[in-house]
């Protein structure tokens, strides 16, 4: 048997339907607008967390012990076998590769760009780092091919050079002399951005163990098939690898990305919490109003024993009533909007071009947004949490009523 | 008066002043009053002579500015705002001039809502309408007050006050909203649920039909008890026909 004070609260809300309508289709909006923001938040993250790590992070890195605030291309890992292992044997990989890093001159003719040149596994690298995944003229880097590098376009026109010219790279060796050697552009990579364009340049890593006498490796990148499961990877992942290497997610490596990244999420997350803020005061206003016209009501149930802490939760049962229908109509307007930009995406191309770079990682101007069951929680609970703030004030008001006074001034 | 019976109400040098802007208004002089149980009591007087607010007090709405009120072994006074709520709840019905009954609610609802509130379990439908019946309004039972007629509203409030058979029951005016036919009928009902359930009525009225009805008539004047009247025996009052139940002998 349904409680009365239940059917009481639940009928409430039907007293006023203009208000209760307006009450629900604002609560409904805000559920909606927060819905398609979370989404679109969700998104992004993802977005940015695959861009910052197919732009050469990877979502994990294993590097040598201090490399994260030296940033020294010269350190190498101390157990490179180990780490590679220990990547390929972690849950949910999708690719891995190994790398080492020079700091180099790359000269033709009287023409000289300094730069950090890659050493790389010509076999895995592509999966990941999308750069060099579809060049503009030539070839990607063969296994085994010696002698060889790919470069930026606009490493390539500051050397004024083009495919299969010959350019000269000096490097400090090993041992402190200097070092030099001739690759020829097998292939010439670009962006869209001129600043990172300007900063590629990949060789065999053969080539370059024997060119600077570094015989080891310097990282080990990997991209899992699911971003979110970084933190546990890496747990994981540090683990198993050797005491003097440590494994860095690609947030760490890229601090200011990262930094960039919760930026926007948190402006973001600050105007769905204001939508959020807006509905809850026209709510709260609704309510207050309702409590008001049936003061005397309250003052009669006070009258016949019904103590403050009832009357509370029976203005939040009308408070969370409303709420559930808020939050269901908001789910019914804003399941199909998700899952709209889930499938074409938000396109930004009109207002940022094609693409943009940031801190070196290159953006795609288009988002997809996130659908999933994760909505029903959220909706609910930012529709009855919603609401029931709302409902506080009221409720508190209602719980103060003093019968006496009431009856009085209702007389 | 049986001289025997409880003590329901005893209030000694009852005084309630408001206060309204800078203006202390007194309501009640000094009231001194003994109500004991089964009494069927009216307050009469003119408007403003403080019997809303005796009302108000003795259903322990409102606190006394000085003296003593005790109603049901409970002193008013001490007690906080829960506890008279609780006291209400357990020991008190109420009965008003509009009804006030929820509009949201069915006639059995709104007198199940208060067992709810006492906390009765899966027998509070079977006593809400046992005592809706009492009020001859069982097959009414599912209708919202807005289907009802004034006279049917009021009997439904009374079925609320009663419905958890309270010690004292309190009506203020109960039947200024209704014409004479229909005040007849209410009258004649809440002797007969004295009379069936040995509960004790305190009601004010300007109405000197429903005076008649009264036991004891105590008039208020000035917030002090000018006369204080009670009738030798118990005066004749007919069943009306159809409704109610037939009168059982008196318990008290």
């Amino acid at each position: 048997m349904a409680l009365v004070s239940s059917k009481y609260a639940f009928r409430s809300v039907g007293r006023n339907f203009r208000r209760t309508a307006l009450s629900i289709l604002g609560i409904g909006i805000g559920c909606t607008l927060a819905l398609v923001t979370e989404s679109i938040n969700r998104g992004r993250d993802e977005l940015f967390a695959r861009m910052g790590a197919l732009s050469g992070a990877g979502h994990l890195r294993v590097v040598p012990q201090g490399w994260r605030l030296r940033r020294d291309p010269r350190l190498r890992l101390a157990d490179a076998k180990k780490a590679l292992e220990a990547a390929r044997s972690l849950p949910g990989v999708a690719a891995v590769t190994v790398r080492a890093r020079a700091q180099v001159l790359l000269a033709m003719g009287t023409h000289v760009v300094a730069l950090e040149m890659v050493g790389v596994d010509p076999e895995n690298e592509p999966r990941t780092y999308r750069f060099v995944q579809n060049l503009e003229s030539g070839r990607y880097l063969s296994p085994g091919e010696r002698g060889a590098a790919v470069v930026g376009r606009a490493v390539a026109d500051r050397l004024r050079a083009d495919l299969d010219d010959e350019i000269l790279a000096t490097v400090v060796g090993k041992d402190g002399d200097i070092e030099a050697a001739l690759f020829r552009i097998v292939g010439i990579a670009s962006t869209g951005s001129e600043d990172l364009d300007a900063t590629i340049c990949q060789v065999n890593l053969e080539d370059l163990d024997a060119f600077t006498g570094y015989a080891s490796v310097g990282e080990v990148a990997i991209i899992l098939e699911d971003w979110r499961e970084t933190e546990s990877a890496r747990a994981q992942l540090a683990a198993r690898i050797a005491p003097g290497d440590e494994a860095l997610t690609w947030g760490e490596i890229a601090p200011d990305f990262q930094g960039h990244m919760e930026q926007d999420k948190a402006a973001s997350r600050f105007i769905g919490f204001f939508i959020i803020v807006i509905v809850l005061l026209g709510v709260a206003s609704a309510q207050l109003a309702a409590v008001l016209e049936r003061r005397r009501e309250f003052a009669v149930l006070s009258a016949l024993g019904m103590q403050a802490s009832h009357m509370v939760r029976l203005v939040l049962q009308e408070g969370l009533t409303l709420g559930l229908l808020g939050g269901g109509l908001g789910f019914a307007l804003g399941a199909p909007l998700v899952w709209h930009i889930a499938r074409a995406g938000l396109d930004f191309r009109e207002y940022m071009g094609t693409s943009y770079a940031f801190q070196g990682v290159f953006i795609e101007p288009i988002i997809y947004g996130d659908f999933g069951v994760w909505m029903i929680p959220y909706v609910l609970f930012i529709a009855l949490g919603a609401t029931l703030a709302a409902s506080l004030y009221p409720a508190w008001f209602a719980a103060r009523t003093d019968p006496a006074v009431a009856l009085r001034v209702a007389q | 008066m049986n001289e025997n019976a409880e003590k329901i109400v005893v209030a000694r040098g009852l005084t309630k002043t408001f206060h309204v802007g800078k203006l202390d208004v007194p309501a009640l002089r000094g009231v001194d009053l003994v109500i004991r149980e089964g009494e069927f009591l009216a307050l009469v007087g003119p408007s403003g002579s403080g019997k809303t607010t005796l009302l108000n007090l003795v259903g322990a709405l409102d606190r006394p500015t000085s003296g003593e009120l005790t109603v049901v072994g409970a002193r008013v006074a001490e007690l906080s705002k829960r506890e008279r709520a609780e006291l209400r709840l357990r020991s008190l019905g109420f009965v008003f001039q509009a009804y006030n009954l929820v509009p949201v609610l069915t006639a059995l609802e709104n007198v199940e809502f208060v067992l709810e509130l006492r906390g009765m379990g899966s027998e509070r439908r079977a006593r809400a309408l046992e005592a809706l019946d009492e009020l001859g309004l069982k097959d009414l039972a599912d209708r919202r007050p807005a289907e009802l007629s004034g006279g049917q509203q009021q009997r439904v409030a009374v079925a609320r006050a009663v419905a958890a058979r309270p010690k004292l029951v309190l009506a203020d005016e109960p039947t200024a909203n209704l014409d004479g036919e229909n005040a007849e009928v209410l009258m004649h009902l809440m002797r007969d649920l004295r009379e069936q359930h040995g509960m004790t009525f305190v009601f004010s009225t300007h109405d000197p039909r429903v005076v008649a009805h009264a036991l004891r008539v105590v008039t208020l004047v000035d917030g002090r008890v000018a006369r204080d009247e009670e009738k030798p025996g118990e005066a004749p009052h007919e069943i009306v026909p159809g409704i109610g139940k037939a009168p059982e002998p008196p318990r008290v």
